[in-house]
């Protein structure tokens, strides 16, 4: 459990329930964050902005190095730049998701559609363009920290062969475990929440990622991906999450 | 633009008919040259051999005519010896005649009226479809003779030589025909292949050249025809790397700033919170770094944005949208809730919402920078259309400068250094035009301005929309996934 491959946070496992894992009941203050950026000056000032805004930020300019930081202590989420020395942020972020779901924000240098789809395809939950306020970043961070860590209240909810334990932050599928990321499973919870329900990704946009209305609504159609890939017993065609054309997407249990 | 329909081949048909013609008319005046010269010549013959004959026959008759019972039988029985004619006469008030089917009724007139004043002459007639020469003459007082040559032979001949000629003719003007046809489309097959290759050079491929074939004229033309396309493709090359490299450069120029401009931005946001805590006399420099630091962003933003329109590898993520709401919601993301009066009605499309909403807040920001008083939003529909009216009660705009409004960096004012990039109005007309619309503008002096977005509300568009970005998102995502 305290291994740095096991973070308490990410793992299913290891998912805090409500009254579990004390750390998390500071809140918001003292979470720790890996920064990842090459650029001095940024990474200076987005430290000292979240170091501001009561996180604990650890940063680092390299990409090999910031995977040793991430192998020595547990973070709560990373923060990842795409263009980057030796290792660049596409990489880590694939390394970090092959042992761990902690929450990735992305720094997009380029507000190319290619380079935002594939960094959310690789798991990160969320992405921001450079430049960026410091407020923008913050706001990101919280609001994807908020669904790792705000324990959804309600019973376990079963559907087909899946088992939804919102109090556990667990699903199994088959009676196996299935290991979502915070943002995979909030997506999950919500469409099963309301199974046969139509849900815009505008709406989808509001209750996952905290969006008020001007969202990307790429981050749903690729953490819906995700998603399928995870849990649909074919995920070239789904049977559980549909695609509902040109409105959004509807949970159908069979 | 009436232009007159283009019809391929009439030309080789013009140059096929003036072949066959010519050879025709030259074939044809020559065939009848030489008929007419044999005819001449067979006739001529046949008037010398049956004029000789005739004049040998007359110097014969008076020793077979003297006045016996029986004379004339024995003439027409010496002459039946001497030759194939068929001989009529009148010898003392006495016709006679060699055979049933002719007799001195059928001597034409003139001829009668000739040989009776004593002379030979000769006439031509046809009896019962046979073509005779009649040769008459006297022998003697109050004897006259003809003599019907048949020139049947001849004209049979001559009606062979016709049909023969005539046939001729006519193999030759097909052969003409054909060869025609063949010669024209060779010769015109350079002019269809430069067609072809200037419809190419038109349709952008540079590439295309002529095979250059012979040191005729076409090979000669072909030459300086594929000299102009090279030349062409050298220029458009050039201007096209000229510009690419101009856009490359704005869009490294916009991508190299973000660097230094996001650490500017987080340091002016940092400076923000702590600017109580400064001393008055850096108090009032600060306030103005971070505006400025926010300016410099949103030029740098507005530059990236129009090089990546430039580059025109945009692309359109439609969904459903709800104008109305996304008004609201760009006046309530940028504060502006206050200063602007929103009026909507029910409109909603498919269309890409982040465009339309930059659409709308540069409208916006636009009319708040320039009209300062009284700027109002309204959104409806009219017929096929949707729109977004932004109505300002300003100064107005100069009529000159109407027309130049959505160039880039196009000040009506330059005195007037605006807050904005001078981007902001080229940028929502370019992402208008990429969701189907189109901003105009309606200002007058004193009054006000108004910029109207319009948008189509169709079928066609409303068939664009989120399905098949999903198709294009899984498209993407296929290329791109990783072995896992």
């Amino acid at each position: 459990m305290t291994s740095p491959m096991m973070k308490p946070i990410v793992t299913p496992e290891g998912y805090p329930s409500a009254s579990g894992a004390e750390h998390r009941l500071r809140g918001d203050v003292d979470e720790h964050v890996l920064l990842v950026e090459d650029d001095a000056s940024i990474r200076e000032v987005a430290t000292l902005g979240l170091e501001e805004a009561g996180f604990r930020v650890t940063a680092s300019g390299d990409g090999r190095e910031a995977l040793v930081h991430f192998h020595q202590a547990p973070f709560d989420l990373v923060v990842l730049d795409v263009m980057l020395p030796s290792l660049d942020g596409f990489e880590v972020c694939r390394k970090i998701r092959r042992e761990s779901q902690v929450p990735i924000v992305m720094l997009s240098a380029r507000s190319d559609t290619v380079d935002i789809v594939v960094g959310l395809e690789l798991g990160a939950d969320d992405y921001v363009t450079k430049p960026f306020e410091l407020s923008e970043l913050v706001a990101r961070i919280k609001a994807v920290l908020r669904r790792s860590t705000s324990a959804p209240a309600g019973a376990v909810i079963s559907v087909d062969d899946l088992e939804i334990d919102p109090a556990a932050f667990r699903v199994r599928r088959g009676g196996e475990d299935v290991a979502l990321t915070a943002t995979e499973f909030k997506l999950l919870l919500e469409l099963a929440r309301r199974p046969k329900q139509v849900f815009t990704r505008e709406l989808l946009l509001e209750l996952v990622w905290n969006y008020d209305y001007l969202g990307d609504s790429r981050l749903v159609d690729v953490a819906v991906q995700r998603l399928r890939a995870k849990i649909e017993v074919d995920p070239k065609q789904p049977r559980l999450i549909r695609t509902v054309r040109g409105v959004g997407y509807r949970l159908d249990p069979s | 633009m009436a232009r007159r329909r283009i019809q391929p081949g009439r030309l080789r048909r013009r140059l096929t008919i003036a072949f066959v013609l010519a050879v025709g008319l030259s074939a044809a005046s020559l065939a009848a040259g030489s008929y007419f010269v044999v005819r001449q010549n067979l006739l001529h013959d046949s008037v010398e051999a049956g004029l000789a004959q005739a004049r040998q026959n007359l110097v014969l008759a008076p020793r077979y005519l003297h006045g016996g019972p029986d004379d004339v039988n024995r003439l027409l029985a010496a002459y039946r010896l001497r030759g194939d004619f068929l001989t009529v006469g009148r010898a003392r008030g006495r016709a006679f005649s060699s055979s049933f089917s002719v007799g001195v009724r059928q001597v034409p007139a003139d001829l009668r009226t000739l040989v009776r004043s004593g002379r030979i002459g000769y006439e031509r007639e046809t009896l019962n479809g046979t073509h005779y020469i009649v040769v008459g003459g006297r022998a003697g007082p109050r004897v006259e003779l003809y003599f019907f040559f048949s020139e049947q032979q001849r004209f049979q001949e001559l009606s062979q030589l016709r049909t023969i000629l005539l046939a001729g003719l006519g193999i030759l003007v097909l052969l003409a025909g054909l060869v025609g046809a063949v010669l024209a489309r060779s010769t015109l097959r350079p002019v269809a292949r430069a067609s072809e290759a200037a419809q190419s050079l038109a349709e952008g491929l540079l590439e295309t050249r002529l095979p250059v074939e012979g040191r005729d004229e076409f090979g000669a033309w072909a030459e300086s025809f594929n000299e102009m396309a090279a030349a062409l493709e050298g220029k458009i090359s050039a201007l096209s790397a000229a510009q690419a490299r101009e856009r490359r450069f704005t869009a490294d120029v916009a991508h190299e700033l973000r660097t230094p401009l996001t650490a500017l931005v987080g340091e002016a946001s940092l400076l923000a919170q702590h600017l109580d805590e400064m001393p008055p006399e850096s108090r009032r420099p600060a306030a103005l770094l971070i505006g400025d630091v926010g300016r410099l962003r949103r030029l740098v933003e507005d530059l990236m944005e129009i090089s990546r329109l430039d580059a025109g590898r945009e692309s359109i993520e439609a969904e459903p949208v709800d104008v109305g709401s996304l008004a609201a919601a760009v006046l309530r993301s940028r504060g502006w809730e206050d200063r602007v009066r929103l009026e909507t009605d029910e409109v909603s499309l498919t269309s890409d919402p982040r465009r339309l909403e930059r659409i709308v807040a540069n409208l916006i920001g636009n009319a708040l920078e320039h009209g300062r008083r009284d700027v109002a939003v309204r959104v409806g529909r009219d017929g096929v259309a949707a729109f977004v009216e932004v109505t300002d009660h300003g100064e107005g705009i100069p009529p000159e400068h109407l027309p130049h409004l959505f160039e880039r960096f196009y000040k009506a004012d330059p005195s007037r250094s605006g807050r904005g990039s001078g981007l902001g109005l080229a940028i929502a007309q370019e992402n208008a035009r990429l969701l189907g619309g189109e901003i105009d503008v309606w200002s007058e002096l004193g009054t006000g301005t108004r910029f109207t977005l319009r948008l189509p509300v169709t079928e066609s568009l409303r068939s664009r929309d989120g399905g098949v970005a999903d198709e294009e998102h899984d498209a993407l995502r296929e290329g791109q996934r990783r072995p896992s």
